[in-house]
């Protein structure tokens, strides 16, 4: 009964303990806060990545899956099943429209080839498309940013030319645009070229600033310019209906047309080629036999219809989706004939995917659509050997002969494994601090066990057994791990929560602040040369330490802001705009838990160490 | 020596004690034998370092003898032979120390050290079905001490005497058998000194049974009977 008012007291009555209660509650935030941070991070790459990839995904790499439309058919009939699309996907080159003159860059891309209208049902592909109708002020802002590119170019184009005039040269080397350009853009003398930012819709106002025909020249340019939705429909249906072309979607990073700034969101970049969808590229792929053999490459043009943004970097740089007929075509995974040997037509090869992505209806969980699919693929491989129809040549293999039928998670293991993994470790290795918390509480407590030495003595002469003494400082650990635990979480929800608008302070420390951290540190100088007068060191140092700090904080703050400030969680490195500011409960739970484990555990020593105390020397301890 | 017609309550028999200081072994009780009789008031007359306090813990099994070294006998049983838990319910219920120095807790304020016994010695359930009781029991102990004013200050708000009483009043507040007293008056000045063992005598009238050290004649001689400690033996 007498340990419940002793640990109370102890508590109460010192400042050591809550110095401890501190310490732990520090500690056990670091760690929350670490740990959401990591998962908040490994879910939003796992939802993202999971964007472009349905919950079950069939795949049979580069032969492909043969009368993958009956087993669609199969699949869809399905209660668990929402939707299923073929997919054909194989590596090539892309020829990119930039730079200026003969010699274009290329780069390795991988070639999803999709139907947009199935895909888009099975994957949310729609809502990933970065050229689009919504939200409409979004759009806006980034079709002004757009328009001010193109305004800023055409006249630096218009003044480089006029300076030199010059125009037989231009025209000569046949670039008509310019020549073209040059005539219609007003000249410097002619008013004002500035196009004022503060105008709520740029297009009205470059309209009414070029004048109606060199207008429509530029809509001849740029055809969206005038119809804000096509970009959104051409890259839904991946085709160009303007010109009536097979249209690719790139992603965003795949081109160095896109610059991503410091908030996440992306920009047009160079002048030139500020805006990707406006392009026409070169796509090559080389099929592969069925001997294994490499076939014929096969190169072929694209208009760039728009690009989406999945948020998972290795996707955004490197995939473009095309209309999957073509791909077929392109990897001779089309509809052929099977010919012998004479000549003679034996029967019909059919079209292949190589992967079939499956949408789980609401409730089913991808591992109980997985199982259902693999019974339909099973299903699937027993009917197509059972039909005459079907030469032998082209039947599927059944599932684990190459054919894999994996739930997103599975496919995108190789993405989400590192984090996953790197999330362990940086639980492992901040649970360090678990140590620190144990030998703080240890520390702290042998002290108070040293002050309270007589005590434990005192109660000893009045019939205290030792389990008893070494309860009031086990008693004592459990209140400041309970206690330390708790204010942590709650510090640890604070910040989580307020994550980013401390991470953009931080970047951006107010000059305010600064100036009042001066000014308290000039009136700590003031202070603690005036208590210093008596001659006594305590204040000396103590005022001289505070000051010290607060001249430091100023002068931090005064070099981040002349440095332009700093971003700790870069997007370009992180590609997330956010940190994420979700706090882990299961997480949060363990670490507290193991706070108060380990507060226990370095309450222990000094606990032994009271219930051995000789009681006769404790009393003479004075 | 005593009458064979009057009950010998607690008793010490040719005790040893013998402390290490470094490597020297310092015997400090060479076979002491002292017999308390129930209701007796007890003085040991001693120098300082003659071994009085030792006695006293060893009464009071706050100390052990040395291995073989004589036995303490409460009530005719043999203290150190009984088990772990009745020994501390021995300090906690049969004896009340008082000690030089009123050692009281510095956190706790005085009604809350008068009580630490009873709460030591009951269970949370036991302390809370006897609260009232018990607290009544305390400050009636302590107004009749004359603190009644004094119940929730802390023992540093307190003179010298009044910390004493306090401590005298945690001693009794079990109702022990046996007072056992270190110097009860040696931190103190005479007249306050005076105050202390007028308490004293009051309990001892009521029926207390008080074993007292001192180095003080004078004080001794309050007691029923003085015996000196010398030279490590107990002398008449």
């Amino acid at each position: 009964m007498y340990h419940a008012l002793l640990t109370n007291r102890y508590l109460t009555t010192r400042v050591i303990p809550l110095i401890a209660v501190a310490a732990v509650a520090l500690c056990v935030a670091l760690v929350i806060i670490v740990v959401s941070v990591m998962t908040g991070f490994l879910n939003m790459v796992k939802d993202s990545g999971r964007t472009l990839m349905g919950d079950v995904v069939v795949a049979y790499p580069i032969s492909g899956i043969p009368y993958y439309d009956r087993l669609i058919e199969r699949v869809e009939a399905l209660e668990e099943a929402e939707a299923a699309t073929p997919v054909v996907d194989s590596w090539g080159l892309m020829k990119m429209p930039y730079p200026d003159g003969p010699r274009k860059q290329t780069a390795t891309v991988q070639i999803w080839g999709v139907d947009p209208e199935s895909f888009a049902r099975v994957t949310g592909y729609d809502e990933t498309l970065y050229w689009r109708t919504l939200p409409d002020e979004e759009w806006q802002r980034r079709l002004d940013v757009a328009v001010s590119e193109l305004w800023d170019e055409l006249r630096e184009q218009t003044e480089r030319l006029g300076r030199v005039d010059d125009r037989p040269l231009v025209a000569k080397r046949g670039d008509d645009a310019r020549t073209k350009l040059l005539d219609l853009m007003p000249r410097r003398q002619d008013g004002p070229q500035s196009l004022p930012e503060s105008t709520p819709d740029l297009r009205e106002n470059l309209r009414g600033l070029v004048g109606d025909d060199l207008w429509e020249y530029l809509v001849s340019l740029e055809p969206r310019l005038a119809n804000l939705d096509q970009a959104y429909a051409d890259g839904l249906s991946l085709h160009d209906r303007g010109r009536d072309r097979p249209g690719i979607v790139i992603g965003i990073e795949v081109s160095e047309g896109n610059e991503r700034m410091p908030d996440g969101s992306y920009r047009p970049m160079r002048r030139g080629y500020w805006w990707m969808p406006q392009f026409e590229i070169v796509l090559t792929m080389v099929p592969i036999g069925v001997g294994g053999g490499l076939l014929e490459p096969e190169s072929r043009f694209f208009r760039i219809t728009n690009e989406f943004v999945s948020g998972v970097y290795l996707i955004d740089s490197k995939r473009v989706m095309i209309p999957i007929g073509i791909a077929q075509e392109m990897l001779q995974l089309d509809e052929a004939q099977l010919v012998d040997d004479e000549g003679q037509v034996t029967g019909i090869e059919p079209p292949r995917a190589t992967m079939i992505l499956i949408r789980a209806a609401d409730g089913v969980t991808p591992e109980a659509l997985r199982d259902k699919v693999s019974e339909v693929y099973r299903a699937f491989c027993t009917e197509l050997a059972n039909d005459e129809s079907v030469p032998l040549s082209v039947l599927p293999p059944p599932e684990e002969l190459g054919v894999t039928v994996l739930t997103w998670l599975q496919q995108q293991a190789q993405f989400i494994g590192p984090i996953e993994k790197e999330r362990e470790l940086m639980r492992t290795l901040f649970s360090l601090v678990y140590l620190v918390c144990a030998g703080l509480v240890l520390a702290i407590f042998w002290a108070i066990v040293y002050e309270k030495t007589r005590d434990i003595g005192i109660l000893r002469s009045i019939g205290a057994s030792r389990l008893g003494i070494s309860w009031i400082f086990l008693r004592y650990g459990l209140v400041v791990g309970v206690l330390g635990s708790i204010v942590g979480l709650g510090l640890a929800y604070l910040i989580v929560h307020n994550i980013n608008t401390i991470h953009t302070a931080l970047g951006q420390p107010p000059l305010w602040l600064a100036v009042v951290l001066a000014a308290m540190a000039l009136l700590a100088l003031i202070a603690t040369i005036v208590r210093s007068i008596s001659g006594r060191l305590l204040p000396l140092v103590l005022g001289a330490l505070i000051t010290l700090t607060l001249i430091v904080l100023a002068s931090l703050i005064y070099v981040l802001r002349s440095q332009g400030g700093v971003v700790i969680w870069d997007p370009t490195v992180y590609y997330f705009t956010e940190i994420p500011n979700e706090l882990d409960l299961g997480s949060a739970w363990i670490t507290m838990i193991g706070a108060v484990v380990f507060s226990l555990i370095g309450a222990f020593l000094p606990a032994a160490k009271a219930a051995d105390t000789d009681p006769v020397k404790a009393l003479r301890y004075e | 020596m005593s009458d064979a017609s009057r009950e010998i309550l607690l008793s010490a028999r040719d005790v040893r004690k013998t402390y290490r200081m470094g490597r020297v072994d310092v015997p400090v009780l060479k076979g002491a034998s002292l017999e308390v009789e129930a209701g007796e008031w007890i003085a040991v007359l001693g120098a300082s370092g003659s071994g009085k306090s030792t006695l006293l813990h060893l009464l009071g099994d706050l100390d052990q003898a040395d291995p073989g070294g004589g036995e303490i006998r409460f009530a005719g049983r043999h203290v150190i032979q009984n088990s772990q838990r009745a020994r501390n319910r021995y300090r906690n219920r049969s004896i009340g120390f008082v000690f030089q120095f009123y050692h009281l807790l510095p956190e706790l304020n005085v009604l809350e050290n008068t009580l630490l016994p009873a709460l030591v010695g009951l269970s949370r359930l036991g302390y809370y079905a006897q609260r009232s009781e018990l607290r009544s029991t305390a400050r009636e102990l302590l107004e009749s001490f004359g603190l009644g004013h004094r119940l929730k200050h802390r023992p540093r708000e307190l003179s010298g005497g009044e910390r004493q009483r306090v401590a005298i009043a945690r001693a009794l507040m079990n109702k022990p058998t046996v007072l056992l007293a270190d110097e009860p008056t040696g931190n103190l000045d005479e007249e306050t000194g005076k105050g202390i063992l007028d308490l004293l005598a009051e309990q001892h009238a009521s029926g207390l049974t008080i074993v007292m050290v001192t180095h003080d004649p004078d004080i001794a001689a309050r007691a029923d009977r003085v015996v000196t400690l010398h030279d490590g033996r107990v002398v008449e």
